[in-house]
């Protein structure tokens, strides 16, 4: 009997240390609230979001689930946060490489990304990237 | 009245004859094999009646009776019974000889909870290898040695244990590495010093799989891998070898560059002894190895001094120092020309040469009384520089000072607590990570309870703190607890859980640097990775006739979170590298291990073998569902075989290693988009030769005299062709020859 009662509180104790809830971060419900629509894509600070554009396949809505998957424009894959949440990573199979962005301004009406893209044909000239959304309507 | 002093004369005479019969029974107690006194040793010599040796193996005690059967017990060694019959008031002296205790499932370990206990009666599985395997073997490499242990492979350096890390190259060791209980993980890249790790003077290696940072801390968050030196004993010993061997042609001649041999060659030496209360040994070890890689050379060179006093006048004290040097000239590889025929040959770009140095000094002084208390204070100082003569952004210059106070109690007959405190004191002064200061300070204890017979429980906590430079991380309070059952005489059940975390090492966290085509970038903001596992086991003794042995088998569960890990992407500034908490995960699996002995004659014969079986999940954002995605280099199945045979002077020895394929790898290997750039021909090459691998090791050896011996190994004996993590292709077929002798 006491060694039923010792391996039930062993298991009782992992149990408990293994269901740890953890807290959404500020930044992770603002995000994840609702889905966002871009709204200016520039490379270099001209429109890269039109037909033949680098950025041409972000255009549209994009929705950060909570789950930590999502669609960004046309790409369907996944979302993280990283360097204490300023970095957003987005992954998917579409798109070559991870891209990681620094995130400028996130409120409830306002999400603003920047990042840069190696420039294969002029490596010392990166494409600087910016990217703004607004909250779908 | 005279009747009253003719009874208080009676009565006096009689207890002064009772005291004046009793018999006097001493002597020393020693081990057989090295004459070596033994301290502790529990001589029974009646119901409730007992003593123990003292710090020079003698004992003594008194008894009235005319015949007693005494016993003497330690732990790790066979037992002594003997009826003896005494003559009163003599003084009777009795030397004992025990002989080690050859059932592995008695072997004496020390790792699992810091002090000495059986092997079979711990809660968590421990794989021991003797020093007589690295040696039979021609094993001259700590990575090597553990990379051909059941259930545990080295990737480039990176230790995983039932799967628990992948490669991160080569920074951020989730396996603490201990010399002695000490640890010796580099203070900037926070990976295992290999080169530095004392094989040539070693009596076992003990690896603890599973969570074990209540005990050791940060780092030992997938296993701690001990690497116990020898003592020296009454009978001074000197041991050397020699050996030289070269590098066959590869099985894909196209890979072969070389027109004249590769070659590769040890000289090591050591000698223990005692002088008076005093344990001094020394050792000496060099190394060359041409390589069978273009642009990938070493030669290495080491020593040790170790003193250890026996304090006269204090029995318990002893204090001594360890000291250790090396120095390394090499060229570590990392990518590779192409598939075609350049694997063997470094990619001129990753090409950087390294001068290392390594110093450490380890103090330390042990007061106790046997069985009941121990006060242990050990420090470790050490001091490391890398210089890269080409590559001058990346030297390095580290100085740590390790100190530890560790308390071990007995509070009852069936308990006892151990507990301690430790500090960890980094300078890092480096192009490379930036000049750093690092400060780890943590406290832990352990009970140990045995409330019933065949019971033994233990429960621990660990806090612990560390501070970078002006930032403080959280402190990271972590459990253990674990029970062990003792189901039959030789039948042993285990379970066990065990938190563990890992405080990001200084390397992932600040290094920024452009190795070929590839670019690192820092990530101040990293934070510890955690996790737990849990375990659940049986050992089962073996005896059948002349068949001794056992069986251990294993089921294991794990969790992780915010792992670690190296991601390939487009950054804010640039494309490259960058540390990030990505991981989370679930690894379980299955360990059978089993070990088997014959001795008939002047033959004897051991089989043993280990499987390990994983699945190990990776359940970060995205990859739940049906599609189950694996952890990035992780193997499903690893299996080992080992038969070894002596007869007369002669001995043999077979090893077979299968490994199942690897089951994942960065994308950054397998996107269009990179895996030309990083790799030439990596990714069709992987697709054709990712498929799992069967090597067999042979040795052969013949004993010359009883202190010469001739012996000849041939690695990868099946000549095959594989890797460890991408383009790390291992060695092909190479054949040493050895003189070692011993005196």
């Amino acid at each position: 009997m006491k060694k039923t009662l010792l391996l039930i509180t062993t298991v009782a104790i992992v149990l408990l240390f293994a269901c740890k809830k953890e807290k959404e971060s500020e930044r992770f419900s603002l995000l994840t609230a609702h889905a966002w629509t871009s709204d200016s894509l520039l490379v270099n600070n001209s429109d890269a979001g039109g037909p033949g554009g680098m950025l041409e396949k972000f255009k549209g809505d994009a929705k950060f689930e909570k789950d930590g998957t999502g669609y960004f424009g046309k790409y369907k894959g996944t979302w993280r946060f990283a360097y204490n949440e300023e970095n957003l990573v987005i992954e998917s199979d579409s798109l070559q490489v991870p891209l990681t962005a620094k995130i400028v301004l996130l409120t409830g009406i306002d999400f603003k990304i920047t990042t840069t893209f190696p420039n294969l044909l002029s490596p010392q000239n990166p494409f600087n990237i910016r990217m703004t959304f607004k909250p779908k309507q | 009245m005279n009747l009253k002093i003719a009874c208080v004369t009676l009565l006096a005479f009689s207890l002064a004859g009772n005291t004046f019969a009793q018999t006097t029974v001493k002597g020393r107690v020693s081990d057989r094999d090295t004459g070596e006194p033994l301290v502790g040793v529990y001589v029974i010599y009646g119901k409730g009646l007992g003593t123990s040796t003292d710090e020079n193996g003698f004992y003594t005690f008194k008894t009235d009776s005319s015949r007693v059967s005494a016993t003497w017990q330690l732990i790790g060694y066979k037992s002594v019974t003997r009826q003896i019959n005494l003559r009163r008031g003599e003084t009777h002296n009795i030397d004992i000889q025990l002989e080690t205790e050859t059932h592995l499932i008695n072997q004496v370990v020390v790792s699992a909870d810091r002090i000495e206990h059986r092997i079979s009666e711990l809660t968590v599985t421990v794989s021991v290898i003797k020093a007589d395997f690295l040696s039979r073997n021609h094993i001259t490499d700590a990575a090597e040695l553990i990379t051909k242990t059941a259930g545990i492979e080295v990737l480039d350096g990176q230790a995983s244990i039932r799967g628990g890390s992948g490669f991160s190259y080569g920074v951020g060791s989730r396996v603490m590495a201990l010399v002695d209980g000490l640890p010796l993980l580099s203070p900037d890249a926070g990976g295992i010093r290999w080169q530095y790790l004392p094989v040539e003077n070693l009596s076992q290696v003990e690896i603890i799989k599973g969570a074990s940072s209540v005990m050791y801390g940060s780092s030992a968050l997938n296993g701690i891998i001990n690497f116990r030196t020898t003592d020296a004993s009454n009978i001074p010993v000197t041991k050397f070898f020699t050996e030289a061997g070269l590098y066959c042609t590869p099985r894909n001649r196209d890979w072969k560059w070389w027109s004249t041999p590769r070659v590769f060659s040890t000289l090591s030496f050591s000698h223990l002894r005692k002088e008076g209360n005093t344990d001094i040994g020394f050792t000496i070890n060099l190394f060359t190895d041409n390589s069978y890689r273009k642009f990938n050379d070493e030669k290495l060179g080491k020593t040790s001094l170790r003193i250890k006093h026996f304090n006269k006048k204090v029995q318990g004290l002893n204090y001594g120092i360890n000291l250790t040097a090396g120095l390394t000239d090499k060229t570590d590889f990392l990518l590779w020309g192409n598939a075609k025929d350049s694997a063997l040959i470094q990619d001129t770009s990753s090409v950087s040469f390294l001068y290392g140095r390594f110093l450490a000094a380890d103090p330390f002084i042990s007061y106790g009384k046997t069985g009941r208390f121990r006060h242990d204070f050990r420090m470790r100082m050490q001091s490391s520089e890398n210089r890269f003569p080409v590559k001058t952004k990346n030297n390095a210059r580290t100085f740590s000072v390790y100190s530890e106070y560790q308390l071990w109690y007995r509070l009852s007959d069936v308990a006892s607590l151990t507990a301690g405190l430790s500090e960890t004191w980094n300078k890092i002064n480096s192009n490379f990570f930036g000049d750093h200061n690092g400060v780890n300070l943590a406290a832990f204890t352990q009970a140990e309870m045995n409330p019933a017979e065949r019971l033994k429980l233990v429960a621990g906590v660990r806090v612990e703190q560390s501070f970078l430079d002006s930032h403080a991380d959280k402190p990271v309070p972590v459990f253990r607890a674990g029970i062990n059952w003792q189901a039959a005489d030789y039948t042993f059940l285990r379970a066990s859980f065990g938190q563990g975390y890992r405080f990001p090492s200084i390397a992932e966290k600040h290094a920024s640097t452009t190795l070929g085509s590839v670019t690192i970038f820092p990530n101040p903001t990293l934070r510890a990775e955690s996790g737990w596992s849990s375990e659940a086991g049986i050992k089962q003794g073996l005896m059948l006739g002349k068949f001794t042995g056992q069986a251990d088998l294993s089921v294991f569960y794990s969790r992780n979170k915010d792992f670690i890990e190296y991601s390939f992407g487009s950054y804010p500034d640039g494309l490259g590298f960058r540390a990030d908490n990505i991981e989370k995960s679930r690894i379980y699996g299955a360990e059978i291990e089993f070990f088997i002995n014959h001795t008939s004659g002047e033959l004897a014969n051991t089989l043993s073998s280990g499987y390990t079986f994983i699945i190990p999940v990776d359940l970060r954002s995205g990859n739940s569902g049906d599609n189950v995605i694996y952890l990035k280099y992780r193997r499903k199945h690893s299996f080992k075989l080992n038969f070894y045979t002596t007869w007369k002077r002669l001995e043999s020895e077979i090893t077979l290693f299968i490994r199942s394929k690897i089951l994942n790898i960065d994308d950054v290997f397998i996107k269009p988009m990179t895996r030309e750039a990083i790799l030439p021909g990596f990714y069709d090459y992987w697709l054709t030769h990712n498929t799992g691998y069967f090597s067999a090791d042979l040795s052969a050896g013949y004993n010359i005299n009883s202190r010469l011996k001739l012996s000849l190994a041939l690695k990868n004996a099946t000549n095959t062709e594989y890797m460890g993590r991408p383009a790390d292709i291992q060695p092909p077929r190479n054949i040493s020859l050895r003189l070692s002798g011993k005196f």
